[in-house]
């Protein structure tokens, strides 16, 4: 019992598992799959949902929820296409990047002042926020996609350090920050036990509001810094950036066993997660199956949420029961 | 005359208008085992809140070593050295003792950084002190009880608290449980550490306590050394005022029994309660809040499955576990907490007064407005709900109003059995004589009500017979005649010898 349990719980090693069996298995079925470029490939496709995540997983933790990222990385994106692109205005690249980073963060603290004061769910407040994100970046782009990013801005989606790409270093420097955070700071204690029993965290006089504050910010801060690295990777930015996003990430955390009723779960979990749903693509491909079997992609990860949610619940319930 | 440690003075507090704490002073000296007692609603959970900066008081003050502290700010309430230890609700449950212990002061390396060798070695030390082996990692969720309290007390101790409020801690420990903790609060008196401690159980008190103050109704009654009272007196003290307020009117009871009620058991709530209710009959049940009175009414009506045993109406026995059997049969339950359970605020008055007859007053398949138009007039005007229109929001009626909408909720269905939880709980007194009014009427009419009440005055005022629960069995039956506050005190307070 103990020991099911503590394994239950510890769900970060069950996704690991299931990351290596995977990844070894399509391997035996293809080999190319195993080559280091492809493996290449698949992290650096990993980097947006991997950053996002450890946000998430904070606000996920702190009982709240944030369904905005993936229209905030479309309109991240247009503005930082617009403001450096030689056919819009044109302005250099480091401004591009720190109006990204601001606006990124300040969405991010509506998101969290409209919770944490106006007291509303966060689920409404989040799709409030999705749609009116999504209207102000169609407006944006007004039918004109962006083709033409500066070289300077590319280099962060497509340059190098040490032969590893950039978007893998600050995924890299992202998720130990996180974890640091989330294990070995007062702040992510306090986030945990405020997720965990927040009528408890205000008698022992923790400041939930501003909990609340950070997590949402930081949240739409790392989305903008998902959208510095993985942006420029593209030659086009249309409206269609983003789309989805905020779907993938959420499964990533709860498939990376945070608690959806938060004060549970764990930064690695997360990005394992996020790890693990990005190889299902590229392993329906390399599975060869036919070329309509890509489609079930979004399903399986819908089935990843399911199974992850009912595993919660029954441990869950096996807890109550004693 | 030295000054006390911590001294209360003309201590007030309502909500909403309800005086729930009035004009209360007394002192706790240094090293002080101070109990307080009194009935359930005498305001000791007001008065731990004030202490504790929970809430903020809305006259008077609290002086620690002569010097008043800024009120209603938990953190200056500790950092002045006065801890609350609330039952069970400020446990992290996913986290372990380490961080329960120090969350919100976490020792630090850096501005930013938790020293983690060092708050491991405090929290051992500090159950090292209190004498317990705990796996100091395991989530709280996966510790007993007692454990769990040792915790709570390890981060008051991480305060080097001054003053632990300690609401209850006995609740839920078993025998040997108790002792322990007994055995730590002697020895933090020892070390000079100061305990309010709140129980219904008279024998812990005179077994740990120095002194003992009693509040009755929001007041203070009296402080006194524990050597100064027996037994008796601290019942007389708690009950108090003139034991009857009102006339009782002559009983309506019949002799047909609508209700019975054989062994019905439920697991860890209550167990082998029988009893049975006749037309016409008011039956008090009454007991210390958690004895399981409001479980066996639930049970009753359907909301809990009971394990065993059987309710049957008129003879027929109700399936377990169906709300809708039950209703069927004319059971209604009017709950304790009205705002939750009882009433949709935000629907219309009128729509509240429907609910439970939705889908009966129709026409053919549809709704039938004039129907349901004449129902509302006739329920508003038999309850003397006083409401702007029918079409107004529930919840912009006062306490009492709204608690009589709950009970019409119910007459709109003609039940022959109504079961009210705490009916009056919250609610004024004009408003209160008008439910006992409503509650009488209906007896004459053939209803059998139970009633379940921590309020002494109103179960002996209306009750024909009152039955008495203990920890989950039924400790005693009293008759209109045998009952006073004194004989239902005697049979709701745990047995002597319990904790000793």
């Amino acid at each position: 019992m103990t020991i099911l349990s503590r394994l239950a719980r510890q769900r970060e090693y069950n996704v690991l598992a299931l990351l290596v069996l995977t990844v070894i298995g399509v391997g035996c079925a293809n080999h190319s799959f195993l080559t280091a470029g492809n493996l290449g490939d698949i992290l650096v496709a990993s980097v947006p949902s991997v950053i996002i995540a450890c946000g998430l997983t904070f606000v996920i933790v702190l009982g709240e929820i944030d369904i905005s990222v993936g229209s905030l990385l479309g309109l991240l994106a247009t503005v930082m296409g617009q403001i450096t692109s030689p056919t819009h205005a044109g302005l250099s690249v480091a401004l591009g990047i720190a109006v990204t980073l601001l606006l990124g963060a300040f969405i991010g603290l509506i998101n969290g002042v409209l919770v944490a004061f106006g007291r509303m769910p966060s689920i409404i407040v989040t799709l409030g926020m999705l749609t009116v994100l999504q209207g102000i970046n169609l407006t944006l782009i007004n039918g004109q996609f962006i083709t033409d990013l500066p070289p300077a801005l590319r280099f962060f989606g497509i340059g190098q350090f040490l032969g590893i790409p950039i978007s893998l270093w600050t995924a890299a420097v992202v998720v130990c920050l996180a974890i640091l955070i989330a294990r070995e700071t007062p702040l992510g204690r306090r986030i945990y036990a405020s997720g965990s029993n927040p009528e408890a965290a205000r008698l022992a006089g923790l400041p939930v509001r501003g909990l609340k504050l950070f997590v949402f910010t930081l949240t739409g801060f790392l989305t903008a810094v998902a959208a510095v690295v993985s942006v420029p990777k593209l030659g086009v930015i249309d409206s269609g950036v983003g789309q989805g996003l905020e779907l993938l990430v959420v499964t990533c955390v709860v498939v990376g066993g945070t608690s959806i009723s938060g004060g549970r779960g764990t930064v690695t979990g997360s990005v394992l997660a996020a790890l693990l749903l990005s190889v299902i693509s590229p392993m329906l491909i390399f599975l060869r199956l036919g070329p309509s079997v890509t489609y079930w992609e979004r399903a399986i990860q819908g089935a990843f949420i399911l199974v992850a949610v009912l595993a919660d619940h029954l441990t869950s319930k096996r807890h109550e029961a004693r | 005359m030295s000054t006390p440690f911590l001294k209360i003075n003309n201590l007030s507090k309502s909500y909403d208008g309800v005086r729930a704490l009035t004009d209360v002073s007394f002192s706790i000296e240094a090293g002080e085992i101070h109990a307080l007692m009194g009935e359930n609603g005498a305001g000791k959970s007001t008065l731990i809140k004030c202490l504790s900066g929970v809430v903020r008081p809305n006259a008077g003050e609290v002086l620690v070593d002569g010097s008043p502290i800024q009120p209603g700010d938990i953190r200056v309430a500790e950092s002045a050295g006065i801890l609350a230890l609330h039952q069970e609700s400020t446990a992290f449950s996913h986290l372990g003792a380490v961080v329960n212990i120090f969350v919100g002061r976490e020792p630090r390396r850096a501005a930013w950084l938790l020293d983690r060798p060092r708050m491991q070695r405090e929290a051992q030390a500090l159950m090292d002190r209190l004498g317990e082996k705990i796996d100091l990692k395991r989530p709280l969720e996966e510790l007993s009880l007692a454990q769990r309290q040792m915790v709570g007390i390890a981060r008051a101790l991480s305060h080097q608290s001054r003053l632990l409020i300690m609401d209850e801690p006995t609740a839920s420990l078993s025998a040997r449980e108790t002792q322990t903790l007994f055995r730590i609060i002697r020895q933090l008196q020892k070390e000079g550490t100061s305990i309010l401690y709140i129980s219904h159980r008279l024998e812990e008190v005179f077994e740990l306590a120095d002194r003992v103050t009693i509040l009755r109704d929001g007041k203070l009654v009296e402080t006194r050394p524990i050597g100064d009272v027996s037994r008796n007196d601290l019942v007389r003290l708690m009950v108090g005022r003139d034991l009857l307020a009102e006339e009782s009117p002559a009983s309506a009871a019949t002799d047909r029994v609508v209700l019975n009620v054989d062994r019905l058991t439920r697991q860890g709530a209550f167990k082998n309660i029988s009893f049975s209710l006749r037309a016409g009959e008011v039956v008090g049940l009454s007991g210390l809040v958690g004895a399981g009175r409001s479980e066996v009414a639930a049970s009753i009506f359907g909301v809990d499955r009971a394990d065993s045993g059987t309710v049957t109406v008129e003879g027929a026995a109700l399936k377990p576990g169906s709300v809708q059997t039950a209703i069927k049969r004319g059971i209604a339950l009017v709950p304790e907490d009205r705002q939750r359970q009882g009433l949709v605020l935000p629907l219309s008055v009128a729509s509240n007064l429907l609910l439970s007859v939705l889908g009966s007053v129709k026409t053919g398949i549809f709704r039938s407005a004039a129907k349901e138009n004449a129902l509302v007039q006739e329920a508003l005007r038999d309850l003397l709900v006083k409401a702007a229109s029918p079409a107004v929001a529930a919840n912009t009626l006062s306490g009492g109003n709204q608690q009589k909408l709950a009970l019409g909720k119910w007459l709109a269905i003609s039940p022959r059995v109504l079961i009210l939880d705490e009916p009056t709980r919250g609610v004024d007194v004009g408003a209160k004589a008008e439910i006992y009014k409503i509650v009488q009427k209906l007896a004459r009419n053939g209803m059998a009500t139970l009633i379940i009440s921590s309020d002494l005055p109103e179960i002996l005022a209306l009750s024909d017979r009152i039955l008495v629960m203990r920890e989950g069995v039924i400790s005693g039956e009293l008759s209109r005649v045998q009952a006073n506050e004194e004989a239902i005190l005697a049979l709701a307070l745990p047995a002597e010898g319990i904790a000793a």
